[in-house]
């Protein structure tokens, strides 16, 4: 019972948060829609190529964008002290990930659903295949927060190089970018076994990802 | 009871100090004293399991906290030389929170007279990134309060507070030890409390 309390209260305090820093998630989907926005102008007005490689541009800013989330999953908790505070009131490291991978996945991902079909219309792409990148998208998007918390974790202790954990996220994303593009030029036997695929990474990182970023977590704790 | 038995702790190789014992009974308070550096807040990290002792072991109650850390952390407190207040959310929301999350059964009319006592109670919705430092640490306080644990650690304590607010803070010591509570603080200033014990580091330094 004491636990089920501390999670609630977690989980509300994430969420006012995220809600107070509304305009950090309005300033990612700005970029999204900003980069869909210069390949448009940087390719021309062709709009055979844009189908072809629409979601192709569609899935390389998501990648971008979601880059930019890194800092927010456990910077500010690890820099006061209030990760240990979680901890002393009685949750394990590997709850306090999987709450905060929640909390970000429907703050910064779920927005995407509107933000994408914009973008498809921006990009000329048909009806079908919208819907082939929003099924990918839901599957896509836990895999890419869960990643954007390793690398988080990892540079916690990491005060100067900050590329190093965009690196990261993009080493660690190239297998859902093969699968989630491939999608759009596979034929509908293969389209099914791809999305299984990409099911499959998704309950990977899912079961991988809290025990990683703690053991990240305390290793940076030790080490401070 | 907490008991710790010959700790060492070393960073990179240097021993910052060894064989470290103590004993802390209920209704006692324990000073740890000592230069800067010498590792005293390492010696309460330590102590409250958020880092880990290259030898030694600490027991509370009889039991190992190492197995039983959970079972530890429901009976301590560990106010840090860090802010644990969110800076986003005003100082209700954080007490709130903080109610919440140790399941505290400490009534609402409790908090107002804590923060009517400690005169926060014209900043209640005020962020806490306009709060001057010594109200953030008046507002880190009052986790003592709202925790209701027996075991307080704390770290600097008086640091930043007025001297109002030291008196307060002492007066409150002295009561939580009268009802069995124990206390570990480090302070450079030694404070005029019954019961209190100093522990000086520079013993267990090798230098």
């Amino acid at each position: 019972m004491h636990s089920v309390n501390s999670i609630l209260a977690l989980f509300y305090r994430e969420l006012k948060i995220s809600y107070r820093n509304f305009s950090d998630i309005l300033s990612i989907l700005m970029f999204f829609l900003l980069g869909i926005l210069i390949f448009v102008f940087s390719i021309g007005p062709n709009t055979e190529m844009f189908n072809e490689i629409g979601i192709g541009v569609i899935w390389t800013l998501i990648l971008l964008s979601n880059n930019l989330s890194l800092r927010k999953f456990y910077q500010n908790d690890f820099n006061d002290g209030s990760i240990i505070l979680l901890h002393m009131s009685g949750l394990s490291y590997e709850l306090i990930v999987l709450i905060k991978i929640m909390i970000i996945w429907i703050f910064l991902q779920l927005p995407f659903f509107i933000i994408i079909p914009l973008a498809a219309i921006l990009l000329n792409i048909e009806l079908p295949n919208v819907n082939l990148i929003l099924i990918s998208f839901l599957i896509g998007s836990p895999i890419l927060t869960s990643i954007a918390s390793i690398s988080g974790s990892m540079n916690l202790l990491n005060q100067r190089n900050f590329a190093i954990g965009s690196v990261i996220i993009m080493i660690l994303s190239i297998p859902i970018i093969i699968f989630s593009v491939g999608i759009i030029n596979a034929s509908e036997e293969i389209v099914r076994a791809q999305l299984q695929i990409l099911i499959g990474i998704l309950f990977f990182f899912l079961a991988v990802t809290p025990w990683v970023s703690a053991a990240c977590i305390k290793l940076a704790i030790q080490n401070k | 009871m907490l008991l710790a038995n010959n700790i060492s702790f070393y960073r990179n190789n240097n021993i910052i100090f060894k064989d470290v014992s103590l004993a802390l009974p209920p209704q006692k308070i324990i000073n740890i004293t000592g230069a800067n550096g010498i590792g005293k807040t390492t010696l309460l990290k330590i102590l409250t399991h958020v880092l880990i002792p290259k030898k030694g072991d600490i027991f509370w109650n009889g039991k190992n906290i190492k197995k039983n850390l959970f079972n530890y952390y429901k009976d301590v407190t560990f106010v840090m030389d860090k802010q644990t207040s969110n800076i986003n959310l005003s100082v209700i929301e954080n007490i709130f929170f903080w109610k919440k999350l140790f399941s505290s059964i400490i009534s609402k009319k409790e908090i107002d007279a804590i923060l009517d006592l400690l005169s926060l109670d014209s900043y209640r919705n005020t962020p806490i990134n306009y709060l001057s430092n010594g109200e953030i640490k008046k507002l880190e306080l009052t986790r003592l309060v709202i925790e209701q644990k027996k075991l307080w650690m704390l770290d600097e304590p008086y640091i930043g507070l007025d001297i109002e607010t030291i008196n307060l803070l002492n007066e409150t010591f002295i009561n939580h030890t009268k009802s069995g509570g124990m206390i570990i603080f480090s302070s450079h200033y030694v404070p005029d409390i019954p019961n209190i014990e100093n522990l000086q580091l520079e013993n267990y330094a090798q230098r």
